[in-house]
């Protein structure tokens, strides 16, 4: 599946695409305004992350082009304009999602898989990850068909995992990503580290293996156990 | 001291100075005037009175009329002083029968051989009731110019200065960026002049607080990409396996420098765009329901720090922008929960048209005034920006809420919000 990145900060579209990579995704980035027209009249795109400022022309103006040329293709707006207004205005003209710079690439890459899992597989109910089952519909968690009792931090919180498998993931970028960017927690992060410490419990006590490790103290990982 | 009430001392005082000098010139020279005609009759009377002699040789029968009295005293020698006086006296007057004041001319007269000394008098009576009738008239005419210059200045002279006044209120009541300064049109040249004026001064000052404003929320916006392409390359760092604890520290400290900046730059921007009015937008929130729902949110966070929430919740609605609203819940709660103690206490206080949230930390009060400045901060040391009790205070301000804080019985930080 191949991702679109329209962003004119070259900088950021590499980290993204840097990010995003891996063996189901191909990350290409677009610097400005009629390089991105060129490759979406081109090609398909499972996801395209959408700067609104850019050289050349309004991001809004390709999420026009695309709706015009009925493309399927997902769009994640990414914008330095918080502005309520940008993001009712990207919705409306057809975006899928909305995310503010400076962002976590975690919260991307949710975000993004998020709109693929929407978009791309028919707006599918389940994501599977090794023994897990997730049914995005119940919000529930099956490891063997045993259902787990999850909290909803500690289901969004797995969903966010699976989400950026085999990525470390800050402690901040978690802490956004459950508690939404308004709440100033004065970086104390201790209670991200009770929320882990009883999913990974859960999990090992439903008879899953253990996905998540903790990196030098700084992030975690969700990954299959070595 | 009015404008007015100077001008009219000054004015008034003037008046009644010249009014008084003048009316007691007009009595001094009415009285003047009057003796001088008096003196004249007297001097007829004198002359009547020689030539009656001269040609009689005997005294003139004293013939009692109403105005005028006569005299004739003999002397026993002859007067050392021939000369003929004048002379204003008390004495009595016999055609009243008392004492009265009177104009008198002395005068010697030889009658075949004898000396008599003639006095004529003429009462002046009549002059000084018209001298205290000019004083009345005086002390009526200043009444009345005092009313009458107390009548024209509250009228006319209040309705001449009335767009001035209107330019002072137009002006007490107007803050830069809040809606623009009307004053009122007027025809008097030195008001038209004054008023286009202050409009100039006062243009030039929204100018530069539009260009400031915008200035504050461009420098916001430029930073926003700078900052997700750092945190972006630390995201990615760290996914590198082989990092060092040392090299792992660095990251850990970039990513907390980077969250503040974030956060402060989030917060100007916040702040910049509640200034421009960017959230005009409002509707009827349910607070209550809010306020639950943010409790939910934070009830980890007080587990964590071992934080005791009391809550006393009425229905209450509230009328602002909702994302306003929750910026505003947000601040409030997360301060009550920073700035806590360990083992503390949250109370939380809701009914129609007042939500108090008090809470334990600190046992001193804060500094009421500075407390909602920017970049206030209790403690040199503190972690926080500074920021967020501005926010919810330029929130209040655009909202029509009053935000007010009290330090309750040695202990409780109260917030109090009403609208």
């Amino acid at each position: 599946m191949k991702l679109l990145v329209i962003e004119d900060e070259k900088a950021l579209a590499q980290s993204i695409c840097d990010y995003l990579n891996n063996e189901n995704f191909i990350c290409e980035p677009a610097y400005d305004f009629n390089t991105a027209i060129e490759k979406i009249s081109l090609y398909d795109y499972a996801c395209i992350i959408l700067d609104i400022t850019l050289p050349g022309g309004n991001g809004l103006e390709i999420l026009k082009e695309l709706k015009k040329a009925n493309k399927a293709d997902g769009v994640l707006i990414i914008s330095a304009k918080n502005a309520l207004d940008d993001k009712v205005s990207g919705l409306k003209a057809g975006a899928d999602d909305y995310l503010t710079k400076p962002f976590h690439l975690p919260e991307l890459g949710a975000r993004v898989a998020a709109i693929i899992r929407r978009k791309s597989f028919g707006g599918m109910n389940a994501v599977q990850f090794d023994e897990l089952l997730l049914d995005l519909q119940d919000k529930t968690v099956k490891v063997n068909n045993q259902v787990i009792d999850l909290t909803k931090k500690e289901y969004e919180l797995l969903l966010y995992f699976i989400s950026n498998k085999n990525k470390v993931i800050s402690k901040g970028a978690i802490a956004e990503h459950l508690w939404g960017d308004n709440m100033d927690l004065a970086d104390n992060y201790d209670f991200i580290y009770t929320h882990i410490k009883n999913l990974r419990k859960k999990l090992l006590q439903a008879g899953s293996p253990d996905y998540i490790n903790s990196i030098y103290g700084m992030g975690y990982k969700l990954s299959l156990p070595r | 001291m009015k404008l007015l009430t100077r001008y009219n001392r000054i004015n008034l005082f003037s008046t009644v100075i010249i009014f008084l000098l003048a009316s007691a010139a007009f009595a001094l020279l009415l009285r003047f005037l009057v003796i001088n005609q008096v003196d004249e009759d007297l001097r007829i009377e004198q002359n009547e009175i020689t030539s009656y002699i001269q040609k009689y040789n005997r005294l003139p029968e004293v013939i009692k009329v109403r105005d005028q009295q006569t005299e004739y005293i003999p002397l026993e020698k002859t007067p050392d002083n021939l000369h003929d006086y004048f002379q204003t006296s008390k004495s009595y007057y016999h055609h009243y029968d008392e004492e009265e004041l009177l104009r008198q001319l002395n005068f010697n007269v030889n009658v075949g051989g004898i000396w008599y000394h003639a006095k004529v008098s003429k009462s002046l009576e009549g002059t000084d009731n018209l001298i205290q009738s000019v004083v009345i008239i005086t002390v009526i005419t200043i009444l009345l110019i005092l009313a009458a210059t107390f009548l024209i200045n509250r009228i006319v002279l209040f309705r001449l200065w009335q767009p001035f006044y209107s330019t002072l209120n137009a002006i007490s009541n107007f803050k830069l960026g809040k809606g623009a300064l009307n004053l009122p049109e007027t025809n008097i040249d030195e008001f038209a002049l004054m008023n286009k004026t202050l409009k100039q001064a006062i243009t030039k000052a929204e100018e530069d607080y539009i260009v400031l404003r915008e200035f504050t929320e461009n420098a916001s916006h430029e930073l926003q990409t700078p900052l997700a392409v750092i945190r972006s390359k630390l995201d990615l760092l760290i996914q590198d396996e082989n990092l060092t604890a040392l090299q792992s520290n660095a990251v850990q400290d970039s990513y907390d420098a980077i969250q503040k900046l974030s956060r402060l730059n989030q917060s100007l921007l916040l702040l910049a765009k509640i200034e421009n009015r960017q959230f005009n937008e409002t509707s009827v929130i349910d607070i209550k329901k809010m306020i639950e729902e943010k409790i939910n949110q934070f009830r980890e966070l007080w587990l964590g720090k071992n934080i005791t929430v009391t809550t006393e919740l009425e229905e209450a609605s509230i009328t602002m922008h909702i994302s306003l609203a929750d910026v505003l819940l947000n601040n409030l709660l997360s301060n009550a929960t920073k700035h806590n103690s360990e083992n503390g206490f949250i109370h939380i206080q809701l009914k129609q048209g007042m939500l108090g949230i008090g809470n334990t930390g600190g046992l001193q009060a804060l500094n009421e005034q500075l407390l909602f400045t920017r970049f206030y901060k209790a403690h040199a040391s503190n972690e926080n920006h500074g920021l967020g009790l501005s926010i919810v205070k330029q929130i209040c301000e655009v909202s029509g809420c009053s935000i007010e804080y009290r330090f309750e019985n040695a202990q409780m930080h109260l917030f109090v919000l009403k609208w």
